[in-house]
């Protein structure tokens, strides 16, 4: 997995956004720059336990986590970390993840 | 006020857990419009106006169902926005009618994906869930919406047991309705105790995924059945994207018109007689009540406890999506409308709320990444 997840901050009012964004809500300037991001909060965890249409489904867990000065994404975790923890942010493709932090 | 429309018949198709050989998506759209016309006394030919919805009418489209069912039409139109499509097309169906773009529109909902094909949708609902969301094996909407209750339940002090009321609630008025796929009495025990999908959803908290259909026929109200009160639309609101997906999907873009919708309607929260909320979730029922007004001081564990577990204000009264079945989301939308318009014309049966005159009907979705992003809401009312 590579380190930090890509977030987007716009170039005219410096807030940040993920996913991607065409324009910015909040000044709707169209000039983004790349970051990345390598850590967050955890603020709330599931293990998703049953999924449909699926038999041999292995539990995972998603967490709902929050960056410094940026938006909330969903990540899926690779360890057991609970709500209020820091953990590391990783990528793999398009497809953030995270881990508690070493 | 939409005085010169009116919904005057509703029909539905019957709903299967398991689609069986030669049924889908259209036949059952079929059945549900020869059930709401016959409701309606209206014959095929006189339908000029077709608004639709649907997960899996692809690759045909509004007019590919206009030509199957042998309808020639002057307004047409294809809505896809999930959970608020039915709402959004009741609000496009009545000034189709009050300004005569339509004299006839009929709305049909419908999906017959089977578990399979509502997986595949759930995991392609958009770009960025296909992108950000389903390689993490995230569970649908199951995953998102179990995050959102526990925001809910940390930021309200609820507990588990709060959201138990409303599926038990609900399932004791599916007791009453026929179409329902799940009317056995359920207890909290049995909640409690049902497997966990994605914690704290347990499979109670979560929609069966059904085939079927449901289908509403809206005309100049004089042209309702006799010795039966047309349903006029006193108020219709709807909202998109209406925070960016910035927040923390507690709030609905209810919030942005409730106090318009009321205003319109001429009505405050108080005078409700029966409330069909969008429930493809316990908590997002909570939080459309919330922002319509109708939680007093935003305590959603007292109303949790008190009105909705001691049913004191009758809510989603067929059983819901929870206990009659989720069709897919703009059927589920439509069902909500059809049943206001069953208990405001007094044709509800065993579950008919006494005397009941008006009604709010809601519509919430679009999942477009940590919560849904469409909602829409109506105040319906008995004509005299």
């Amino acid at each position: 997995m590579k380190q930090g997840v890509a977030i987007w901050r716009c170039a005219g009012c410096r807030a940040a956004f993920f996913p991607q964004r065409l324009l910015c809500p909040r000044c709707h300037g169209d000039v983004f720059a790349q970051e990345r991001v390598h850590e967050a909060v955890v603020e709330e965890v599931s293990t998703i336990r049953h999924m449909l249409g699926q038999t041999d489904w292995q539990p995972r867990c998603i967490a709902s986590v929050r960056i410094a000065d940026g938006p909330c994404i969903t990540v899926g975790l690779t360890d057991e970390s609970a709500p209020g923890t820091v953990i590391e942010l990783l990528e793999e493709g398009t497809a953030p993840y995270g881990a508690l932090k070493k | 006020m939409h005085v010169n429309a009116a919904i005057i018949g509703v029909g539905q198709s019957a709903y299967v857990r398991r689609p069986q050989g030669g049924q889908c998506t259209q036949t059952f759209m079929r059945d549900a419009v020869i059930a709401a016309l016959a409701d309606a006394q209206i014959a095929a030919g006189e339908v000029d106006g077709l608004a639709v919805a649907s997960l899996s009418l692809a690759p045909d489209t509004a007019v590919d169902l206009a030509w199957k069912l042998g309808l020639s039409l002057r307004w047409l139109l294809q809505d896809t926005n999930g959970g608020s499509s039915a709402m959004n097309m009741l609000g496009h169906a009545v000034r189709a009618v009050e300004s005569a773009a339509a004299s006839v529109v009929l709305m049909v909902g419908g999906d017959a994906t089977g578990l399979g094909g509502y997986a595949r949708i759930a995991a392609n609902f958009n770009t960025v869930t296909q992108l950000h969301l389903a390689p993490l094996g995230h569970g649908g909407p199951n995953g998102v919406y179990a995050l959102v209750t526990s925001r809910q339940m940390k930021k309200f002090g609820l507990e588990k047991s709060d959201y138990g009321h409303i599926a038990i609630a609900q399932r004791a008025w599916a007791a009453g309705n026929p179409f329902a796929v799940y009317r056995a009495p359920m207890t909290m025990q049995d909640y409690l105790a049902a497997p966990i999908v994605a914690d704290p959803l347990c499979r109670y908290d979560c929609v069966p995924v059904v085939a079927g259909a449901q289908a509403i026929v809206v005309a100049h109200p004089d042209r309702c059945p006799g010795g039966r009160a047309p349903v006029r639309v006193r108020a219709h609101r709807a909202s998109f994207n209406y925070d960016n997906q910035e927040g923390d999907g507690l709030r609905t873009g209810i919030v942005t018109f409730a106090h318009e919708l009321w205003q319109e309607g001429d009505v405050g929260p108080e005078d409700i007689d029966v409330a069909s909320i969008y429930d493809d979730y316990p908590a997002i029922v909570l939080a459309q009540l919330d922002d319509l007004g109708l939680i007093p001081d935003h305590d959603l564990k007292r109303f949790a406890r008190r009105e909705i577990a001691e049913r004191r204000l009758p809510i989603n009264t067929w059983g819901g999506m929870l206990s009659a079945g989720q069709p897919g989301g703009p059927a589920g939308g439509l069902n909500g409308i059809a049943e206001a318009v069953l208990q405001l014309q007094h044709r509800a049966g065993e579950r008919q709320v006494k005397d009941a005159r008006l009604a709010v009907a809601t519509g919430y979705g679009m999942t477009m990444y940590r919560y849904g992003g469409t909602a829409a809401a109506a105040i319906l009312e008995r004509q005299e």
